[in-house]
């Protein structure tokens, strides 16, 4: 009898701290950023809550696969003449805070052009919204895959 | 604390009428305070250039209003209609109030 109590015990033992251990793992949570803001949030303050609507005349170029997530080289051409175009905003859907630039632009560009490089946490899409004079929005996506995140 | 900063115009040479590629680069760390250091163990602030000013001739064409998302050393490309000689200034500021500017001169040939 003894010795079979004995032998529940020790195999009831590891389960403990294996339990004990993954609560312990999810408690201590990142910092959160102080200017954190949802991608949907984030696309409503920048069209005044009126959506923007996916158009090929906003070419967006990015890596599909970025090696380094901290370092991501993003390129935005929007096919309008520069009068037409306002501003043009960077935007990612997964990152703590969704915003990553935004452009405002005059007719001195002479070409509505801009391009940077971002950080992106995970794999994620990488949004481009051209914000035009008649207070229309237009925008393209597209995924890129991250296999080191950048980002926290 | 003076930056490091670059403005490049590219191509090299161009003429009146032109429109050229005004490539700007800073040396900034752009932390997102989410970071620890490894050292301490202490979370890193949030260190990030939050507004960059591009002028020509003292008039502002450009405004950009980045965020902390923005790689480390940024780098901003914009276009620039090349009306005649003059200089690009280009002002910079970040969330813990320091600013700093770079200028460079445009220099049309023909």
């Amino acid at each position: 009898m003894q010795r079979r109590t004995f032998l529940q015990g020790v195999g009831a033992l590891p389960l403990v701290p294996i339990l004990a251990g993954s609560l312990l793992a999810e408690a201590p949570k990142k910092p959160k950023s102080k200017n954190a803001i949802s991608f949907q949030k984030a696309l409503e303050v920048i069209t005044n809550g009126k959506g923007a609507k996916a158009s090929d005349r906003v070419k967006l170029i990015v890596p599909e696969i970025a090696e380094n997530g901290a370092v991501v080289p993003v390129k935005v051409n929007v096919e309008l003449p520069i009068e037409r175009v306002r501003s043009i905003h960077i935007l990612t859907t997964k990152n703590s805070n969704a915003r990553s630039a935004d452009v405002f632009l005059t007719p001195r560009n002479g070409r509505p052009y801009f391009a940077t490089r971002i950080k992106l946490s995970q794999s994620q899409d990488v949004v481009a919204v051209a914000v035009l004079d008649n207070g229309e929005a237009l925008m393209a996506s597209k995924p890129v895959k991250v296999t080191i995140g950048g980002c926290g | 604390m003076a930056r490091k900063s670059i403005i490049k115009i590219k191509p090299r040479k161009y003429k009146v009428g032109d429109i050229v590629k005004v490539d700007f680069i800073v040396i900034h760390p752009m932390e997102t305070g989410m970071r620890k250091d490894k050292k301490t163990g202490k979370i890193k602030p949030l260190h990030y250039i939050n507004e960059v000013k591009f002028y020509f001739n003292d008039e502002l064409f450009t405004t950009i209003l980045p965020w902390e998302t923005v790689s480390t050393n940024p780098y901003f490309s914009i276009n620039m209609k090349v009306t005649g000689p003059g200089v690009i200034k280009v002002v910079y500021k970040d969330n813990l109030g320091e600013v700093n500017e770079k200028s460079k001169r445009v220099r049309p040939k023909g």
